[in-house]
């Protein structure tokens, strides 16, 4: 593409497509960030603005501080917040235990099952949930977990436990076999070679798929809410709550999502680095 | 490694090294050393299980009529299968479900792609928005889908002033079910869009420069490079972008659940919206997870002929770069 | 210290074969090589005797025990991999402490200092222990990956292509030391190589593996003058060995043409069996002028076809008849000599080895 010899007809033409390309992509990051933008101002308004600005209007934090129940109305958000949070970190752990014996095993060595266990696991990120939701629902009445963290971190496996077992697998895949060879000549035992060589080099890794495990279990919603109704439930599943009701406050609705959307964006800023091989489940390494 | 067996604990600080001459090391049975990886294995199995029960609880229902109202279920077969395939909101849900998937799959794909190559001219500005990008990836579906129902909505969204901008006067929001079903898709494309992109860029950025060099010496342009070239090569990554996004458009709750609740009508209806209203909203258990079924064996079907194709894919790529 | 001995070891990836029935026994004290080509199953032969490869069948011993039970922990053996296999995470130091801080010996850490600086001089890598081993170059790698072998007590040493990523004039001095290491230390030592000049340099005993099946094993005086088939004759040697096919008469070998006709040692195939003759190039003279063969030599009439200069000395291959002879000669008797001239060659009927026809045709002179 270099264009340092071209003629001026040629050099005038890659400028135009380079406004064009611009251009596109600006479009393009406008349509991207419209609805959150959006929903920023609208959790920003007084009731009053809502439907009568779209971008001139005196910002307040009120609408956060009644979601909150800090304005003395009494609220549940805080409580689905810590729910979420509860639930989130709850599956993550679970899969975390789990999972990284499992991706190990899967990756280091060929047992009989191995890819049966594997595609398994990713069949359960592609079924369709509510066919396990269904007879769920009538367990869980039936052992008493409905409604509960516990209920939940169980069937939250089905978004966890595929990701970090396929993403782990393929961190561990990549690792040179002969570093634990060597640490096991050198005199350490297997557990041993493993704490001392593998983990340091995959931790970043595994703190990478623990952060985008907790953010689809965060995201989550037909779960809990199918699954939960009040004490476990989290908020995700509060936010559409606000819009129920006779007199719905757009703006209240707006706040309470803003808040629930804010820890995933957050720590999506610290996988950057793992995201291709984290969304893609380890088939693009990014 | 959290399962380790008794001996290994045992030798573990054990000196051998410094054992006298004649005296035993330690020994690890070849049967014991076969077992290792599935002693590892053994929990995630146990969890397959716990998971693969309620799956097979769930098949189960579908040969009974159960519900809330019939607590005792008797045998009926196939029943509900034939009630189903012969019902109109079935065959209904089945063909919304297959145009929101495939509509909303090429969209983000082609839409994917396109940004993916304009991501990677690179430039201040292109370095700036990739950091954006991921941004609609990571707001839950349910969140993304409530932002733009308010979005949408006459009294306080932004999209009816700005289609009123550009001369649009009949707007209804998604009254109706042709629009309903535009908004869907739009919103699943805001969402995953970004999605096949990242997957794309990272495919663009790992494609070897040679043959790119190559063509630019023999002065081939922009269009034939992209065709000849970009896309062949790129392919591969992108289908993997597809097959993720194909699978969970056909099985996509959360976005039409938000926006529009299968309306207006049934026009939105998708076959996992259409099991939640038989199952959890009128509590015909067998009849929902029915539908459920049907669209699992779908979803099955149509992943094993994909990653197939995929296999397929990378085999050639592979066998070509070498 | 202790002998190493591996009893039909076999093992398959798959359909893929890596090893068939390997044996070999390796005494206290001695210097072993593996010498094969790339894929002939070495390194597996290697990590089997580690305990890092299961074998599917055959035995491990050490010290005349059999071990294959014993962990690769506990078997007491250092290697040196390919790979190197440096942990990226320590630096130069960490790398070369590692055994000795490890469960299996816990030294103190004044010993384990002395131990490591030891060692890293005689490598001559004492300079750069505080340097993080991914800033090192190939060369320091592979000191190091030998330095965590030579820093421990080991029942042996076994070397995985130690040598190979090095440049030549770094491998030269490194064959050296490791000679004198090896020699001074007197550790049994398993040294796996593709470069036949290390083997013939550094071995005790070699052993020629390919395709997973030892074909010989022997002193490199063995190897290098009574390979069992034309394929371990081949292996040796640079230019190879020059390898013809023909058949054997009363008088000697006759090739294929009958052009090229060739005195040979007593063999035992009997007149009319088809037969392959190999010559070393260096076994072959170029004759000068009207000189006479001397007792013992044989002249074989042809004509130049390649001149290949190899800076003081030229390899010539010579057509007769089909048959293509190389010889090594000084560069200065050639001087005049081009493509095309008539040349004698001088062959010296005990320095040819006769095989039975085919890539590994058994040999069959005695």
């Amino acid at each position: 593409m270099s264009t340092e010899h071209a003629g001026p007809e040629v050099r005038r033409k890659s400028r135009i497509a380079g406004t064009a390309a611009n251009a596109a992509l600006i479009v393009y990051f406008l349509f991207s960030l419209l609805p959150i933008v959006f929903i920023i101002a609208l959790s920003l308004k007084a009731d009053r603005d809502q439907t009568t600005t779209y971008l001139w209007f005196a910002p307040t934090l009120d609408n956060y501080r009644t979601v909150l129940g800090l304005d003395g109305g009494g609220s549940s958000y805080v409580r689905f917040f810590l729910a979420s949070l509860t639930t989130s970190v709850g599956a993550v752990l679970v899969s975390l235990v789990i999972g990284v014996p499992a991706a190990y095993a899967a990756a280091r060595y060929r047992f009989k099952g191995s890819d049966n266990l594997m595609f398994t696991l990713l069949s359960f990120r592609f079924a369709p949930e509510l066919l396990v939701i269904i007879p769920l629902a009538v367990i869980y009445r039936q052992l008493g977990l409905y409604d509960t963290a516990v209920g939940m971190i169980w069937v939250l496996q089905l978004v966890t436990m595929p990701l970090v077992v396929w993403i782990l697998r393929s961190f561990f895949a990549d690792f040179p076999v002969e570093l634990e060879e060597a640490a096991l000549l050198d005199g350490y035992s297997r557990r041993r070679a493993f704490v001392k060589v593998v983990l340091p080099l995959v931790r970043p890794g595994i703190a990478a798929v623990c952060l985008l495990a907790f953010i689809f279990a965060w995201n989550n919603f037909i779960f809990p809410f199918t699954l939960t109704s009040s004490s476990a439930q989290t908020v995700t599943v509060s936010s559409l709550a606000y819009l129920g009701g006779n007199q719905v406050r757009f703006n209240l609705v707006a706040a309470g999502a803003v808040m629930a959307a804010l820890p995933p964006l957050v720590l999506a800023l610290f996988i950057q680095r793992y995201l291709v091989r984290g969304l893609s489940f380890g088939a693009v390494k990014g | 490694m959290s399962v380790t067996t008794p001996s290994e604990v045992d030798h573990d600080d054990t000196p051998a090294g410094r054992e006298e001459p004649g005296s035993r090391p330690p020994t690890v049975s070849r049967r014991r050393r076969r077992l290792r990886p599935y002693t590892l294995a053994v929990p995630a199995v146990l969890l397959c299980v716990g998971i693969l029960y309620p799956f097979f609880v769930g098949v189960s229902y579908t040969v009974f009529n159960f519900s809330a109202a019939n607590p005792n279920p008797a045998f009926v077969g196939l029943r509900n299968f034939a009630e189903i395939t012969t019902s109109a909101p079935f065959w209904n849900s089945v063909r919304v479900t297959g145009s929101f998937a495939v509509t909303a799959t090429v969209v983000e794909t082609v839409l994917g792609v396109g940004v993916a190559l304009l991501l990677y001219r690179g430039g201040i500005l292109g370095k700036v928005l990739e950091r954006a990008l991921i941004v609609p990836l990571m707001v839950a579906p349910i969140l993304a889908a409530i932002m733009w129902k308010l979005l949408l909505l006459p009294e306080v969204g932004w999209v009816r002033p700005l289609l009123a901008g550009l001369g649009v006067t009949d707007y209804t929001g998604t009254d109706s079910p042709l629009w309903a079903f535009i908004w869907s898709v739009v919103v699943d494309a805001w969402i995953y869009t970004p999605f096949v992109a990242i997957i794309a860029l990272a495919g663009l950025r790992s494609l070897p420069a040679s043959p790119f060099e190559a063509a630019a010496v023999d002065g081939a342009g922009w269009w034939f490079t992209f065709r000849r070239l970009t896309l062949p090569m790129l392919w591969p990554y992108v289908f993997v972008a597809v097959i993720f996004r194909l699978m969970d458009s056909l099985k996509m709750f959360d976005i039409i659940f938000g926006l529009t609740t299968g309306g207006p009508g049934d026009s939105t209806t998708t076959l996992q919206i259409n099991a939640y209203l038989e199952s959890i909203s009128y509590a015909r258990y067998s009849r929902g997870i029915t539908y459920m079924v049907v669209l699992w064996a779908a979803v099955y079907l149509i992943s094993m002929v994909l990653v197939g194709y995929l296999r397929r894919l990378q085999n050639r790529t592979a066998g070509e770069a070498t | 210290m202790a002998a190493v001995e591996v009893r039909g070891l076999r093992k398959s990836y798959g359909k893929t074969t890596a090893l068939d029935d390997v044996s070999f026994e390796v005494a206290d004290g001695e210097f072993f090589c593996l010498l094969g080509p790339s894929g002939a199953g070495k390194t597996t032969t290697l990590k089997t005797l580690a305990g890092l490869v299961e074998p599917d069948a055959g035995e491990v011993l050490i010290d005349q025990t059999p071990s294959n039970d014993v962990e690769p922990t506990h078997r007491g053996l250092a290697m040196c991999f390919e790979s190197y296999a440096l942990y990226p995470q320590l630096d130069v130091y960490g790398n070369l402490a590692s055994p000795l801080r490890s469960p299996l010996f816990r030294l103190p850490a004044s010993e384990v200092d002395a131990k490591v600086r030891a060692v890293a001089g005689m490598l001559g890598i004492d300079g750069l222990l505080e340097r993080p081993v991914t800033r090192l170059s190939n060369g320091q790698r592979q000191r190091v990956a030998l330095g965590r072998v030579l820093v421990r007590p080991a029942r042996a040493y076994l070397l995985d292509e130690p040598l190979a990523h090095l440049d030549a004039k770094i491998r030269a001095s490194m064959r050296a030391e490791l000679k004198t290491i090896s020699r001074d230390a007197g550790t049994t030592t398993v040294y796996v190589t593709h470069d036949y000049v290390e083997a013939l340099s550094l071995a005790d005993r070699i052993g020629v593996i390919r395709d997973g099946r030892i074909l010989q094993s022997g002193t490199p005086e063995e190897v290098w003058a009574r390979p069992v088939d034309a394929f371990v004759a081949q292996a040796f040697g640079k230019p190879r060995m020059t390898l013809i096919e023909g058949g054997l008469t009363e008088d000697g070998f006759v090739s294929g043409d009958g052009v090229l006709r060739v005195p040979v040692p007593a063999v035992s195939a009997a007149p009319g069996d088809a037969v392959q003759i190999g010559v070393r190039p260096r076994d072959l003279r170029l004759r000068l002028g009207a000189e006479e063969p001397g007792a013992g030599w044989t002249a074989v009439d042809g004509r130049v076809y390649v001149l290949e200069h190899l800076g003081r000395a030229t390899e010539v291959t010579v057509a007769v008849g089909d048959a293509r002879l190389s010889v090594v000669a000084p560069r200065a008797a050639v001087a005049g000599l081009a493509a095309d001239d008539r040349v004698s060659l001088l062959i010296r009927p005990s320095t040819v080895h006769v095989f039975a026809t085919g890539d590994e045709g058994k040999r069959v002179s005695t």
